[in-house]
């Protein structure tokens, strides 16, 4: 492995955010290529049980089954060699619980990205996963006394069987799409979070995760569960540097918000622009509870996220908020799934998408209200915006309704920045870049402002850095 | 003579009760004017009266002729004499102002009876005449696409048409510039008569310089709180509404 | 799922098999070469293609095993009553019976001197080969029934043509009726508009049928104006498949219109390519959905050209147990700036049993375009009940009052009022079945 750091580091100046890296000495590989023996090693570095062991067996075998899902989705996936990825990577299998235990060499790379600040800025709890492992997690001691539990997945699977088996894969089962078998094969790291009932966490968790390594996959497993009335806020944040090969993310997030629980997850991701990021997620929402997906995606090669709630109880809420930026090469294909399986549901989405220069972006959805269900409404917006002449949009929604007792209502509109706009700013001095950029953030406004501030004034500079160049 | 009795109306929304108990008799011939600060339950006053499905009558009750109505079906109680003209007109796209009221009209007859379509338009042009609406309304659909005077002239030419007892008038004046109260107004006047009792719900004084009331009551969280003939309007709008929140708060 | 039969993929023929094909060859005398080669080469193309599967997203919701190419046929009936629209004036009239010509009437002698043609399809083959070979079946199927056009232009035995010259308008509609007679229907009707022409053509299709697959073309010419009113009211054991194809050039103004009402599952398919500047196509479309009917409806509106324009409504009523699927895509081809292009599918869901599909869909490559889409499902809006019955109106009157409400805003779009009418009274009938 090489041992240089990269050229913008050296340039000394952090335009890209996350587009740097420091050279990690790993104790922990499971080699390049995917066979039983990849899963394995996963399973005894981690020292799991028969069961899980089996559970990565069976996904391993799921996985070489099912084709990929090109009848519909882009053949770029085509692209992904599976044999050329490295599937496990770690320094070590227990995470810090303070910075300074920390192996220095990573510790620099969370330090960059802020990470220590914020956690004593805003946060409940951190969990900071480099590659495969989480290198740091740690959660105040006033949360972690209301029982509240924040560990990561082996710790969770290990510790607390009795509350996490139960729902472990059960919202996303293994053979649902070939990506969440691959996840359920060889998944590391990601959180573990029970909120007891009643508990609501007043400030957010977060988990951080960061790619570090080239050719790698990373492949992290995120499960939550709000007992009765708890209310929790769970921020992610995903960053990696830029390789010349394609780099591979491919989460599984399941969540659980029982009777009356609040979940909200929020997700800013940055990825390099030659990371496949191939993400499934859902909630199930039983009676009056709510879930709520927030969820911005820069960056990436392609991106392929429809976060999901099955509102399975009466009065349940389901929200998407999605943010999508395609720049130049890349593809952001994301959406919503909502699947109303009680009375009186109800579901929102709202989707807002830009695509710069050749940028693709995509929204696909889907909302079912099956038979018998009453008083179920969905709602749904999509608004697209073009900023150059060859950008590209699309729109995929499908919508199924039976019986006549419900309301489900879908708008799309595309656009390009109004010319009008534009001049008014430069007439008042802005230069055309910044107008735009105005502009853009003018667009997504709304959504921006649902996103805690420190995420939203973030988003904004990423934004602007995406918009540069993108006019004359 | 006919008469509109409201007996200690209690009226909900869900779980929240808004109107809490207001008495009030209206005679055919006579308009009285409520008025009141926003969210103090006039509109839900008229709505529960027409029998609208989202306003829960708790308790009281609303006699017309000394017969309770409380049972009967909205369409049920148009057809008994009640009119309300709304706040906000539902739109109808495809269904045009004709066959609505000649639909309504057919409604009152009974089985086998035709309403005859030469008087009927005769009648019809005669109204928007009197209201200034352009005959080409006609073959408009429903309130589709309607400025806001065209749907209240509307909400009027309706009540020209329908000729109730009693007509409830739900903030007519809202979102009318001067002309189209003046006319919305004349069109009041023209049908007040000893066959026509009226209830005006309006926040403003302004409409009752046009619309001259008998009574005029004011309401405040869900009663009415002070009854009076027309100088009280005038009272009030020199005083404000903060006068009476003073001395009626509880 | 592991039963047997043979690979899904695997082509089916049903009852058209190859024999048959020779047979109907054998019986359509006079035929000219030119088409004989285009049907051989149709029927190999059908034999070869596979059935649609359940993983193609062109029949996504759609009930694929009532695909049925086998169902039985009865004896060609002895008499069969013609589909028309009562107290509507008429150009000229065309009647089929069991794909064959049965009437042909009327063209005044004064358009025959302009030149005008309406005639039928087996006809204009042989005399107007040029126009007809141009234009007959020129836009490839896409939308997923590319299998059952090819059967369609196997097995076509005739249909109308109807060429309106350059300069010249006709005022009143060309009816084209096509009645079932027991047997599978293959209706075509191909309208061919010169330079700043205008016509109106009306489709009508009844009659008992297990398979019916129709087919036109419609291409617009500079300047040109056309009108096309579909309804399909086959028997209520028809399998139906209705694959339309509009070709807009410059400045053209293209209005089509399909009343869905009969048959027991019906796929309609209906392409607009807007190929030149100026060119604008209005799809509109109504449905009535009952008993277990299935309509599967999927469009297609592609923008090829700059300042093009399309706008699209279907709405459907659902009673009973029926199901609906609108699938529709608006295509805006990279250089095609400042396209103007709508999409709206309305569902009125009037039983707790009936299910609509929606699946409204963009395909934008340029950025200077106003595009939007809009799909709602729902029921009878209770404040306009409430305000039906504000006025007296009893619930049930009110409710109807409001369905045809819900239809009137698509039949308002045609300016002949005779057809309107006419097609208000086909609805209203259905209603009272």
């Amino acid at each position: 492995m090489s041992t240089t750091e990269s050229e913008t580091l050296v340039s000394g100046i952090d335009q890209t955010g996350g587009d740097f890296k420091y050279d990690v000495k790993y104790d922990f590989d499971a080699g390049t290529g995917l066979t039983d023996r990849t899963v394995d090693y996963i399973s005894s570095v981690k020292k799991e049980n028969a069961w899980l062991r089996e559970f990565r067996q069976n996904a391993l075998k799921t996985f070489f089954a099912k084709p990929l899902p090109t009848h519909w989705a882009t053949r770029d996936l085509e692209n992904i060699n599976f044999d050329k990825i490295r599937y496990y990577l770690s320094s070590g299998q227990k995470p810090k619980r303070t910075w300074d235990e920390v192996p220095e060499d990573i510790k620099r790379t969370f330090e960059r990205l802020g990470i220590p600040e914020q956690e004593r800025k805003f946060l409940a709890g951190v969990e900071a996963q480099f590659d495969s492992e989480a290198a740091y997690s740690n959660i105040k001691d006033t949360v972690a006394k209301q029982g509240v539990i924040f560990v990561n997945s082996t710790e969770g699977l290990r510790e607390h069987p009795e509350i996490f088996r139960k729902f472990f894969g059960k919202i996303i089962p293994t053979g649902d799409n070939k990506f969440s078998a691959l996840n359920s094969a060889v998944f590391s790291g990601g959180s573990f979070i029970y909120v007891p009932p009643g508990v609501k966490v007043s400030h957010p968790l977060q988990a951080y995760f960061r790619i570090n390594a080239e050719n790698f996959g990373q492949f992290e497993r995120t499960l939550i569960i709000a007992d009765e009335g708890a209310e929790i806020t769970y921020m992610e944040g995903c960053t990696a540097p830029k390789f010349s090969t394609s780099t591979l993310h491919s989460a599984v997030v399941e969540l659980v918000a029982l009777k009356g629980a609040k979940i909200q997850y929020i997700t800013v991701q940055n990825w390099a622009p030659n990371v496949f990021n191939l993400v499934t997620k859902r909630g199930v929402a039983h009676e009056e509870a709510e879930i709520k997906w927030i969820d911005c995606n820069i960056g990436s090669r392609l991106t392929m996220k429809y976060p999901g709630v099955v509102l399975k109880g009466r009065k349940a809420r389901g929200e998407v908020i999605s943010i999508a930026l395609a720049n130049d090469g890349q593809h952001q294909d994301t959406g919503a799934k909502m699947i109303h399986a009680a009375d009186e549901t109800t579901s929102n989405i709202v989707a807002k998408s830009i695509s710069v220069g050749q940028g693709r972006s995509t929204y696909r959805g889907v909302v079912h209200i099956p038979k018998h269900l009453r008083g179920c409404k969905n709602n749904t917006e999509c608004d697209a915006l073009l900023i150059n002449s060859n950008s590209r949009t699309d729109t995929y929604p499908a919508i199924t309704v039976r019986g006549d007792a419900n309301f489900v209502q879908h708008e799309a509109s595309v656009s390009k920045v109004s010319e009008e706009q534009i001049f008014y700013m430069r007439q008042r001095g802005l230069t055309e870049g910044q107008a735009m950029s105005l502009s853009v953030n003018g667009f997504i406004n709304d959504l921006a402002r649902q996103f805690p501030m420190e995420y939203s004034v973030e988003l904004k500079r990423l934004i602007d850095l995406e918009m540069e160049g993108s006019v004359g | 003579m006919p008469q509109l009795e409201i007996k200690d109306l209690h009226v909900s929304i869900g779980d929240k009760p808004i109107v809490k108990g207001v008495s009030l008799t209206i005679q055919s011939g006579e308009v009285h004017a409520v008025m009141g600060p926003n969210g103090t339950g006039k509109s839900t006053l008229s709505k529960a009266i027409v029998g609208h499905p989202d306003y829960a009558i708790t308790s009281g009750d609303v006699l017309l002729d000394g017969r309770s109505i409380l049972e009967m079906e909205p369409d049920e109680r148009a057809r008994a004499g009640l009119f309300l003209a709304f706040q906000y007109p539902s739109e109808i796209p495809g269904v045009t102002i004709a066959n609505f009221m000649r639909a309504a009209l057919q409604a009152k007859l009974g089985e086998g009876e035709e309403i005859d379509a030469t008087a009927y338009y005769k009648r019809l042009y005669q109204k928007m005449d009197m209201l200034k609406i352009d005959r080409k309304f006609t073959s408009r659909a429903v309130n589709d696409g309607f400025s806001g005077g065209e749907k209240k002239r509307c909400e009027i030419l309706q009540m020209a048409m329908l000729e109730p007892k009693f007509a409830l008038m739900d903030e007519t004046d809202s979102g009318l510039d001067i002309d189209a109260l003046k006319i919305v107004s004349d069109g009041v006047n023209q049908l007040r008569g000893p066959g026509l009792g009226v209830l005006v719900i309006t926040h403003y004084q302004r409409l009752l310089n046009y619309i001259v009331p008998d009574y005029v009551h004011v309401m405040f969280d869900g009663r009415i709180v002070k009854s009076g003939d027309k100088s009280l309007a005038v009272e009030l709008e020199a005083k404000g509404y903060e006068w009476v929140k003073k001395e009626f708060a509880a | 799922m592991s039963t047997a039969a043979p690979s899904v993929d695997a082509p089916s023929v049903g009852d058209f098999t190859a024999e048959r094909f020779q047979r109907h060859l054998a019986e359509l005398k006079g035929a000219p070469d030119w088409w004989v080669t285009r049907k051989r080469a149709a029927y190999e193309k059908f034999a070869s293609l596979p059935m649609p599967r359940r993983t193609d997203e062109s029949w996504r919701f759609s009930t694929l095993t009532g695909l049925s190419l086998a169902a039985p046929e009865s004896a060609p009936a002895a008499s069969v009553e013609l589909p028309t629209l009562h107290d509507v004036a008429t150009t000229a009239r065309l009647s089929f019976i069991g794909n064959r010509l049965h009437q042909s009437s009327g063209l005044p002698a004064e358009l025959v001197a302009k030149g005008v043609i309406v005639t039928s399809f087996s006809d204009a083959a042989r005399h107007e080969r040029d126009l007809v070979e141009a234009h007959f079946m020129a836009q490839a199927q896409r939308l997923g029934s590319e299998k059952f056009a090819a059967l369609h232009a196997a097995f076509l035995s005739d249909g109308a043509f109807v060429f309106v010259p350059k300069g010249v308008e006709l005022t009143d509609p060309i009816v084209v009726g096509h009645a079932a007679n027991g047997q599978a229907a293959f209706p075509h009707t191909l309208v061919v508009l010169e330079e700043n022409a205008s016509a109106t053509v009306i489709d009508l299709f009844g009659g008992e049928t297990p398979l019916a697959i129709g087919a036109n073309d419609l291409y617009a010419g500079h300047g040109s104006r056309l009108t096309y009113i579909g309804v399909q009211n086959w028997a209520p054991s028809a399998l139906s498949f209705q694959l339309n194809s509009t070709l807009a050039r410059r400045d053209t103004r293209v209005q089509s219109l399909n009343l869905h009402l009969g048959g027991r599952q019906s796929r309609h398919e209906s392409l607009s390519q807007l190929q030149a500047p100026g060119a604008f196509s209005e799809m509109l479309a109504l449905t009535v959905a009952r008993e277990k009917q299935e309509f599967d409806q999927r469009t297609l509106q592609v923008h090829q050209a700059p300042n093009t324009k399309s706008d699209l409504l279907y709405k459907n009523a659902l009673l009973d147990s029926a199901k609906t699927i609108f699938s529709g895509l608006i295509i805006v081809d990279p250089d095609a700036q400042k396209t103007d292009a709508y999409q709206s599918n309305r569902n009125l869901v009037l039983s707790e049993n009936a299910e609509a599909n929606s699946l409204p869909g963009l395909e934008i490559q340029a950025n200077d375009v106003r595009c939007t889409h809009g799909a709602t499902t729902s029921r009878l809006d209770p404040e306009q009940m409430f305000y039906l019955r504000a006025r007296g109106i009893p619930p049930a009157a009110a409710q109807q009052i409001l369905v045809f409400g819900f239809f009137e805003e698509v039949l308002n779009r045609l300016a002949h009022e005779g057809i309107h009418a006419a097609l208000r009274g086909l609805i209203e009938a259905k209603f009272r079945e």
